[in-house]
């Protein structure tokens, strides 16, 4: 009895030990193309963040390169949480024509999980103001509602928000209380209108206009104190 | 010959792991909110499934009785994690999407299924030819189920849209249109197997009639 028992963990540690060699094998093959595809995914959603309407790179792609490769040790950490939004490391800082631009990224519970956000802030003549965002992660949101979000079209209803906006906190449109208001009008008054385009998801939006919040507070307080460049 | 294109076609129809034999509900549900969706993990599971489905035929002989189980897990964890890892390294946004579901592929009663009821006692060809089979069975069932849903619940197939938003039915990406659809098409199998088989029946008794007819005269 105690012999066969030896012989069928023997057996056992036998197949448990090839499987964790072919293991180890892939997960060297891969390893280097896994770090590269998730740096290229931060660097691609960097670069659209920092392109302006007419399609011109504000930093270019070198620069966002090396700082990205650069803050990739200290990434993932959280920085600032004001209870709903939180804003996750690393920022990243960078200037043009005397104007300065802040990525940062931040989440916020959506539907099903966390939401992730990468947000660009423009800092120019002392005012704060949300220059574009683009939604990383909304993997845990509902297909065809909440996933929606995914649409270019649909997030560009975030932004751009100027300061005043901003300040009182960005709201969606059915917080706000005012559903028929025009997108464009929206924008000016901190008001996210997605009603229309994400008819019966209100909790996914909102998750993005609380971790926007959140990444402005935190830059507002850590960031621009004392105001003026 | 004709058998080893049964040992692949059986898993399509008459044997479906989805309607058929009610197998992998966990993935069907959650993953069929849309074709893309539902195709996607159809295909990872189909590679796991082949994978699998050929070692362990391959090892039968030399696997005791008494741990079988542990040893296919084994085997089947391996091949989700390495899939995992070249999806990650490979085809990112693939990844992205399917994410959360793609471990969860080593708890696919498909493939734990077919390891324990087919590979552990039939030779390599046929138990690949069944594995392919199973899987290509399961993905034109993910297929169609997250087709159907997509269609009815966001007016689109593969985000072509068909009918847009002239007539949503939100239900239908939720969990309960998972359950209702998969009812509907699973009764639908259930009928077109029983049709089958009275139709053979009745062919059957035919031919016994004739044969008694014959044999009176």
């Amino acid at each position: 009895m105690k012999k066969e028992t030896l012989k069928l963990s023997l057996t056992l540690m036998f197949y448990t030990l090839i499987a964790g060699i072919a293991l180890a094998l892939v997960y060297q093959i891969t390893e280097q193309r896994i770090a590269e595809a998730e740096l290229a995914n931060v660097i691609k959603s960097m670069e659209f963040l920092l392109t302006d309407e007419n399609n011109n790179q504000i930093v270019d792609n070198d620069t966002i390169k090396k700082l990205v490769i650069e803050k990739r040790q200290e990434s993932g950490k959280e920085l600032y949480s004001d209870g709903v939004g939180t804003v996750i490391s690393p920022v990243y800082e960078f200037e043009s024509n005397n104007v300065k631009y802040y990525v940062l990224t931040g989440n916020a519970v959506g539907y099903g999980g966390k939401v992730l956000t990468m947000a660009a802030f423009k800092y120019e003549n002392g005012e704060l103001s949300l220059y574009k965002i683009k939604v990383l992660d909304y993997s845990q949101e509902t297909p065809g509602l909440g996933a929606k979000i995914a649409d270019g079209n649909i997030q560009a209803r975030f932004y751009p928000i100027p300061e005043e906006g901003l300040k009182n906190g960005l709201k969606v449109d059915k917080d706000a209380g005012k559903q028929t208001i025009d997108p464009e009008t929206a924008k000016t008054e901190g008001v996210a209108k997605v009603s229309d385009v994400m008819t019966g998801a209100t909790i996914t939006p909102r998750a993005v206009a609380n971790s926007i919040n959140a990444m402005y507070k935190f830059l507002k307080e850590k960031y621009t104190q004392g105001g003026g460049n | 010959m004709a058998s080893k294109i049964s040992e692949f076609t059986k898993g399509i129809i008459k044997d479906n792991p989805t309607y058929v034999q009610v197998l992998g509900m966990c993935p069907t549900l959650a993953t069929t909110t849309s074709a893309k969706n539902g195709f996607g993990m159809g295909l990872a599971a189909t590679a796991v499934l082949v994978m699998s489905n050929v070692v362990i035929s391959s090892i039968r002989k030399t696997v005791p009785e008494k741990i079988r189980i542990p040893i296919f897990i084994t085997v089947i964890a391996t091949f989700v994690t390495i899939v995992d890892l070249l999806m990650h390294a490979f085809t990112y946004d693939l990844w992205k999407t399917l994410g959360l579901f793609i471990p969860l592929i080593v708890v696919n009663c498909i493939i734990m299924g077919r390891a324990e009821a087919y590979a552990s006692k039939h030779g390599v060809l046929d138990s690949l030819l069944d594995g392919l089979g199973m899987g290509v069975g399961f993905t034109l069932s993910l297929t169609l189920l997250g087709s159907i849903r997509e269609l009815l619940g966001n007016g689109s197939i593969f985000d072509i849209t068909i009918w847009g938003k002239a007539f949503n039915m939100f239900v239908m990406i939720l969990p309960p249109g998972a359950y209702l659809t998969l009812g509907l098409l699973a009764a639908l199998f259930a009928a077109i197997s029983i049709k089958k088989e009275e139709r053979a029946k009745k062919s059957a008794q035919q031919a016994g009639q004739a044969q008694k007819v014959g044999e009176a005269k």
